[in-house]
């Protein structure tokens, strides 16, 4: 395999963003140095405010046998329940269904994010809105347009997709609907906020060849600069998909049928062999799809 | 486009520009994967039962419209209310459920685990590089044997810790370990390290190897030449991400609150269970606020790191 450049799985990276020739970042040995120990002492500090005295890394006695108990199943996942009653559907079909309904959970989620998160990454790029002629009134309207669609992009993205769940449960309860839309607000506003980025880096020859030959605006942005971007945008929201099914299967813990609520019942009932089950279940899924969205980085993001 | 368009080239011209676009690269790759999570989210909102005809009902409406009343600070509904009302209520409220000390347990987590994963990054990741985990390091041509092995199993792990939701992390860790701030930690930092030692890997993998092989031929130990060479190389890399990371731990500790570690996630549960929407709302706010300051942070330190 030859070597990829890193890549950028850090949050919100697209691979293409401006990151610096390494040789600044050689260059600047003060700087770095300063941000390591003011990062190694706000560690320190932070060390201090928390409860986190050395005993706590030491289980205690039922934390010692939970674990002997735990791990002692790591290698020998269960492959039927552990205590079977009569009428329940196989275990592997149970295991199944659980990655099926994440796995759907998940989609419900990115497609309304996609949705959303083009139409406002169009909207939060600034070539979106950047220099038209017309009265000085409207021009100042499009600015605050501009900024409260930045705003909105911000806002969602600050809450956490949990407690978005947290709010629907209030709201109308939580069902496979409100746990979809709590997935997608915070993604669409992660996707809008990538795509607008990307759509800000991307050269800007291809759009000003259309406006010679007389193209609009919206034509300019649309067969201009959206075509040079998609590859980056698609193998973006692959990973993102990645990050909903790991999403998806924590929302089961709040009691939707996903991988979550499933861990979380045998967990509670001790059945640490369907415990491992499901984990790897969860592990392998995720892995699946990284690897499919690796191929999709490594053919098409330049 | 279309031929029936009339675009003022001639004809051959038109022909020629339909060859090329007929010679675009196509992948099926590509097509295959765009049409398969297109057919999942088909799926998904033809069997996943994700259709809320239950909206349509009138008491669900009636609750959500409850709701949404109950949002309006308590003291202050069904009356007009000044500004400075409003402040003395949020303070009242921060200050009996503890906000303000979830903000801070929040914050401190985050930075506590974030550290413990960048500190993990820099030991573990020469361990999963392909340049200096081989049995010669620097030569590739000689990969073979135990480094090769070593060297996929980091990887593996690194894979492995990342696969797991930090959630999911902290709530196995909460039933092994005595009560304390550790599971979370812990669990931030385990998803996050194996994130970042794998970034961390790359970057290592992608140095220019004439510094590296230049310590090297002086008679510098592999470690030397991770640790002498590689790391200050890659150091500023390493920062970049690790404030790229900070932001999304300062959200996902915020989360782990849920599961009873006292951040800001805690009191906001608590005030749903107590049926308190609008104190609810509050500490949702707080938290924006503080997810907001991350952000801005991180975007100012790695702005400051980038800037030559």
């Amino acid at each position: 395999m030859a070597p990829e450049p890193p890549r950028s799985e850090a949050h919100g990276r697209p691979r293409r963003a401006p990151l610096p020739p390494s040789s600044s970042l050689v260059r600047n040995v003060g700087r770095r140095l300063l941000v390591t120990v003011g990062l190694a002492l706000l560690a320190l500090l932070a060390f201090t405010q928390l409860d986190t005295p050395l005993s706590g890394l030491v289980p205690g006695e039922s934390g010692w046998r939970i674990a002997r108990a735990f791990f002692a199943q790591a290698l020998s996942p269960a492959l039927d329940y552990e205590d079977p009653s009569p009428g329940y559907r196989p275990f592997l079909v149970k295991v199944a269904l659980g990655v099926w309904h994440t796995i759907l959970l998940a989609a419900g989620g990115m497609t309304l994010a996609i949705a959303v998160g083009s139409v406002l990454g169009l909207m939060g790029a600034s070539a979106f809105w950047e220099d038209r002629e017309g009265p000085r009134a409207l021009r100042s309207l499009r600015l605050v347009l501009f900024a409260s669609v930045r705003v909105a992009i911000a806002l969602m993205r600050s809450v956490h997709e949990l407690l978005w769940a947290v709010v629907f449960l209030a709201a109308f309860g939580l069902t496979p609907f409100s746990a979809a839309l709590a997935l997608s607000i915070p993604y669409a506003g992660t996707l809008a906020k990538v795509f607008s980025e990307m759509l800000d880096e991307e050269p800007r020859q291809p759009a000003l060849a259309l406006r010679q030959l007389g193209a609009s605006r919206r034509c300019e942005l649309v067969f201009g600069l959206v075509p040079g971007v998609l590859p980056n945008a698609v193998a973006y929201t692959f990973y993102r998909f990645e990050c909903a099914l790991r999403s998806a299967a924590v929302m089961g813990f709040f009691g939707l049928p996903t991988l979550g609520l499933d861990l979380k019942l045998a967990w509670f009932d001790l059945h640490y062999a369907e415990v491992w089950t499901y984990l790897y279940a969860l592990a392998l899924m995720v892995v699946v799809f990284e690897l499919w969205s690796a191929g999709l980085r490594r053919r098409f993001v330049v | 486009m279309s031929g029936a368009v009339d675009t003022g080239l001639g004809a051959d011209r038109q022909r020629r520009i339909r060859e090329l676009a007929a010679r675009r690269p196509r992948s099926r790759y590509l097509t295959v994967s765009v049409g398969l999570v297109g057919l999942l989210g088909v799926l998904a909102w033809t069997t996943g039962g994700l259709f809320p005809s239950y909206l349509l009902e009138a008491s669900s409406r009636q609750n959500l419209a409850r709701f949404v009343g109950e949002l309006e600070p308590e003291p202050l509904r069904g009356r007009p209310w000044s500004l400075g009302e409003l402040g003395a209520w949020a303070g009242d409220v921060l200050e009996r459920t503890r906000g303000l000390e979830a903000a801070w347990t929040t914050l401190h987590l985050a930075i506590g685990a974030i550290a413990l994963a960048a500190l993990f990054a820099a030991l573990a990741a020469p361990l999963g590089a392909r340049n200096i985990a081989t049995r010669e390091p620097l030569d590739p041509s000689r990969d073979r044997g135990g480094w090769r092995i070593v060297r996929h199993l980091v990887r593996g792990s690194f894979v492995a810790s990342r696969a797991l939701p930090e959630y999911v992390l902290a709530f196995l860790l909460m039933a092994l370990l005595p009560y304390s701030a550790w599971p979370a930690v812990l669990a931030l930092a385990i998803h996050n390290g194996g994130i970042l030692a794998r970034l961390q890997a790359e970057t290592l993998e992608n140095l220019p190897a004439a510094p590296l092989r230049a310590l090297r031929g002086a008679g510098a130990t592999r470690a030397q030449v991770a640790f002498a060479a590689g790391f200050p190389l890659s150091l500023g890399r390493l920062l970049l991400y690790v404030f790229y990371r900070y932001e999304t731990c300062v959200r996902e500790a915020t989360v782990l609150g849920l599961l009873g570690v006292s951040t800001l996630g805690y009191v906001i549960q608590d005030a749903r269970s107590k049926l308190y929407y609008d104190e609810m709302a509050l500490l949702i706010g707080l938290g924006v606020v503080l997810v907001l300051a991350a952000d801005a942070l991180s975007y100012l330190v790695r702005r400051y790191l980038r800037d030559a």
